[in-house]
């Protein structure tokens, strides 16, 4: 009886409070919408005969951003003056340029000093000259598409980010004017392709990457990174899965998608204001992706005896798939697919 | 050396688009540039306001900051400029100018084929050789190098906007303020569109106060 009186009140509390959420989440657009006094047609015109010659209203409305009437045709000929660019101005020649500039210093730095430090993950055991296939020819087509348009977007969005900061000093403006000429010709067009490459990729290798109970045991023991000791894993251990969901879906989707939408101007009639977010997240997006496939091109390159040539030939000696992959080795030699 | 700048007196301007067509034609700028255009605030109620825009030239240009290629630069009279060579018409200053002064030929085309920008030069031609007909071709005429002013002002058929040095120009509107609505010097919105009336009714009332 206590208890149920007690939970009526309180419940009744709390549908309050949700309703009292719910009104204030309705308002929120009307909020939005309200202009400020004096900037509707009817304002300006009472205005006008109550206090002549004080055109406040007017320069407000200059200020707005809003359409205004023009005979002139074009993106936005209406607004006077748009306020977001500063905004945009600040931010990609600001925070975007300085720490992603840092960052894409700092990372490389770091992997080359962990190479020099810990040097080439060796293979514990003797080859066996048995040969296992990893990668099937379409996994591979896509790997190798998506990694070269990759790069071919790196170095170019790279040069249009920091060109003017690295490239200028070194080649003057001829150059640079010249290089950027083709860099963007290059980046427009191998963009979309990336964005195909993404989707691809996703497919091809969504099944291998789903987490499974495994994973934590390469967690514990990150990898095996630190003390070079063997960590079983499915076909895909949780660092390669990490890159498969944040690097390779999340963020080249999300770097696809605002590369799209500054790509095609033309298709969704896009505003200025709409173009700065695009170019914001795009720039963090590809620096973020740019910083993490340093990883994942160390660790196929340098960093793991025998990973590039998995990648490159398909084949990978059973030595190395026991080391690195005990589980999918065990599946593989028990004659199931591989697959999870 | 000068700090030339452009100043619209919204109490002037009639949208007659004189200065759109003067630069249009002077520059043979291509379909689809407006190098410049005439906003109306409250069109066709009482409270209208018209405002020419282009290029304002800033101090400290936006468009400038942002360019991939570094591709502007800024004359000793404080004029805004662009190489169209090193143009590669990425619309990153379309992005940041606040005046949405930055054209392009192709407009919004798909991969971004904007083509190379264009805006005012302030009739300040570009890098080309003064006068030379690659001058002319890309930016338009160099009125300036003539000892000329921009054609838009100089056109400009109730001399609403002002183009020239910047002390000069600022001089020229506060005079204006000064004496808007007084005497000979009448001028502007007021005094054009039924001002008078509303003078008469003050005068009676004044009047009648006294």
């Amino acid at each position: 009886m206590t208890t149920h009186a007690m939970r009526a009140p309180r419940g009744g509390w709390l549908a309050a409070l949700l309703l009292a959420l719910m009104l204030w989440a309705a308002a929120l657009p009307l909020q939005a919408a309200e202009r400020p006094p004096g900037s509707t047609a009817a304002d300006q015109a009472e205005r006008q005969a109550e206090r002549p010659l004080n055109n406040a209203p007017v320069w407000r409305a200059v200020r707005s951003g809003e359409e205004h009437f023009t005979t002139v045709r074009g993106p936005e000929a209406g607004v006077l003056i748009q306020s977001e660019g500063n905004t945009w101005r600040q931010l990609r020649n600001g925070p975007v340029t300085l720490y992603g500039g840092w960052l894409l210093i700092l990372v490389p730095s770091a992997i080359l000093l962990f190479w020099l430090i810990k040097g080439t993950m060796k293979l514990h055991g003797a080859k066996t000259g048995r040969l296992m296939k990893r990668f099937s020819g379409f996994e591979r087509f896509v790997h190798w598409g998506t990694a070269i348009t990759f790069l071919l977007l790196a170095v170019t969005g790279l040069a249009i980010l920091f060109g003017k900061h690295v490239l200028l000093p070194i080649i003057g403006h001829d150059g640079l004017g010249l290089l950027l000429n083709a860099g963007k010709l290059v980046h427009n067009y191998v963009g979309p392709l990336f964005g195909i490459f993404v989707v691809l990729m996703f497919f091809a290798f969504l099944r291998d990457n789903v987490w499974r109970p495994i994973d934590a045991v390469w967690i514990r023991r990150a990898g095996g990174l630190l003390d070079g000791s063997h960590v079983p894993s499915g076909r895909f251990n949780f660092g390669e899965k990490t890159w498969f969901w944040f690097g390779v879906t999340f963020l080249g989707l999300t770097v696809a998608v605002s590369g799209l939408i500054m790509d095609f101007p033309n298709l969704g009639g896009w505003t200025r204001a709409d173009m700065q977010t695009a170019n914001i997240v795009h720039g963090i997006g590809a620096i973020l992706m740019l910083a993490l496939a340093f990883g994942h091109i160390y660790m196929g390159t340098l960093g793991a005896e025998g990973a590039y040539q998995a990648m490159k030939t398909g084949y990978v000696d059973e030595t190395w798939a026991k080391e690195h992959h005990e589980q999918w080795y065990h599946d593989i030699k028990a004659g199931k697919s591989g697959h999870p | 050396m000068g700090r030339m700048k452009f100043l619209c007196d919204a109490e002037r301007c009639i949208e007659c688009n004189g200065c759109v067509t003067a630069c249009k034609n002077e520059h043979e700028v291509p379909w689809g540039v407006n190098r410049r255009r005439v906003v109306t605030m409250n069109d066709g109620v009482p409270g209208e306001r018209s405002i020419s825009v282009a290029c304002m030239h800033c101090s400290d240009a936006p468009c400038m900051a942002v360019c991939p290629t570094d591709c502007f630069y800024k004359t000793e009279d404080g004029v805004v400029l662009h190489d169209k060579d090193k143009c590669i018409g990425c619309g990153y200053c379309f992005y940041a100018c606040p005046f949405g002064a930055p054209q392009f030929p192709n407009g919004p085309a798909a991969f971004g084929a904007r083509g190379k920008m264009d805006k005012c030069t302030f009739c300040a031609g570009g890098p080309e050789e003064t006068g030379s007909a690659a001058e002319y071709e890309k930016y338009g005429s160099n009125r300036l190098a003539e000892g000329k002013l921009p054609l838009c002002a100089e056109m400009c058929s109730t001399k609403a906007l002002l183009a020239g040095d910047a002390n000069v120009v600022a001089d020229i509107f506060r005079e204006r303020v000064l004496r808007r609505g007084t005497g000979a010097e009448v001028w502007g919105w007021d005094a054009a569109y039924g001002g008078g009336e509303r003078k008469r009714e003050r005068e009676h009332k004044r009047e009648g106060q006294s």
